[in-house]
């Protein structure tokens, strides 16, 4: 999968709230089918980051120690927001092409 | 050590301080069919240092640092494993053909951790330095004495396989205290900044394209065309882009 692909997935899960990496997957997994390979999922939640789209939520050290729970940051929604309107702009196009009306 | 922990191992140190056990648990239980996209998202991070989250200051720079000479090191064991060729080791009769070492010898001198007046004691030198390059200093003085000795002279085959064996463990054990050595003297000495390391990888990687082009060209003029030759060529010319596409994403982040 395209890191993109996996970066907004990942953002779009932790809209809902924080999660941990195992948990982010699952829910991915509810929503498009299928479950991020371990690279796609960890290099995402890695870039996210480092652009602080994401941080650690607050919580036990000892829980953070083992599964690092993450939390969309305002940044991230707005990113998200931005990304996911572009996408329906394209998606309204494509279906007034092909002559189906967008529901 | 199990294949998920090396799976883990293989991500850059702020991603493996992160996540590193996680990916381990995700890739023991997803089996070999996940390692793809494993290392795949691995090579992906180490070619784009701007997507490594930092844990400290100046870690991205540190890891980068190190990351260089590494190349260096791999471009250094890759000619010898093909031995010394008039194409691209320095010769007095073509001095030209050695020109794609110039940039490589700008591009280490820009990325080397220099430390401070203050620190430079014969000390903290032979602190920084000791302990990563004794043992392979050990294995090389062993080397020269076996072969001072004359007790290798005509070994036999088992005997000769072991040597060669030895050898190469020997220049491995080698680049690794290098690459050691410039991590610790990172850790206390002044780390490059994000412009110095950007020029010197992007010279490295110039350097290297040089000397994949120039071993190209004498691939193509030798019929038949020898696997040796070949494999030099694409593994400088996969060093080149490791070390080029790391620079230039060193750069776009400088410009955002």
């Amino acid at each position: 999968m395209h890191s993109n692909d996996a970066q907004m997935l990942v953002l779009t899960v932790l809209a809902n709230g924080p999660l941990h990496g195992y948990a982010i997957n699952i829910a991915i997994e509810d929503l498009t089918g299928r479950k991020l390979g371990p690279g796609s999922l960890y290099g995402a939640l890695a870039r996210l980051e480092a652009r602080e789209l994401i941080q650690p939520a607050p919580g036990l050290a000892e829980t953070q120690e083992r599964h690092r729970t993450m939390r969309i940051t305002d940044a991230g929604r707005d990113a998200l927001r931005a990304e996911l309107q572009q996408m329906a702009r394209v998606s309204e196009a494509g279906l007034r092409a092909l002559g189906i009306s967008p529901a | 050590m199990k294949a998920s922990a090396l799976m883990a191992g293989l991500y850059p140190p702020a991603v493996r301080e992160r996540w590193g056990a996680e990916i381990s648990q995700e890739v023991a239980a997803s089996g070999f069919r996940s390692w793809p996209d494993t290392i795949t998202a691995a090579a992906r991070l180490w070619l784009h240092p701007s997507d490594w989250p930092e844990t400290l200051t100046g870690q991205t720079r540190r890891v980068l640092a190190v990351e260089l000479f590494a190349i260096i090191a791999v471009t250094g064991l890759l000619l010898r494993a093909t031995e010394p060729s008039a194409t691209l080791t320095a010769d007095v009769h073509h001095p030209v053909t050695s020109l794609w070492l110039a940039p490589i010898a700008f591009g280490i001198g820009l990325a080397v951790p220099f430390p401070s007046p203050r620190q430079v004691t014969l000390r903290h030198l032979a602190s920084v330095l000791v302990r990563p390059l004794a043992v392979p200093a050990l294995a090389v003085l062993a080397m020269y004495v076996s072969a001072r000795s004359g007790l290798v002279e005509h070994p036999s085959r088992p005997a000769h396989a072991a040597l060669v064996v030895y050898y190469w463990a020997t220049l491995g054990l080698t680049a690794l205290g290098l690459c050691a050595c410039v991590a610790r003297l990172a850790r206390t000495a002044t780390v490059p900044g994000t412009h110095r390391l950007c020029a010197a990888l992007l010279l490295t990687g110039t350097g290297l394209a040089l000397a994949a082009v120039q071993s190209l060209l004498t691939v193509v003029r030798v019929a038949p065309p020898h696997a040796g030759a070949i494999a030099v060529t694409l593994g400088l010319g996969v060093l080149a882009a490791a070390a080029i596409s790391a620079g230039h994403d060193l750069h776009g982040t400088r410009s955002r």
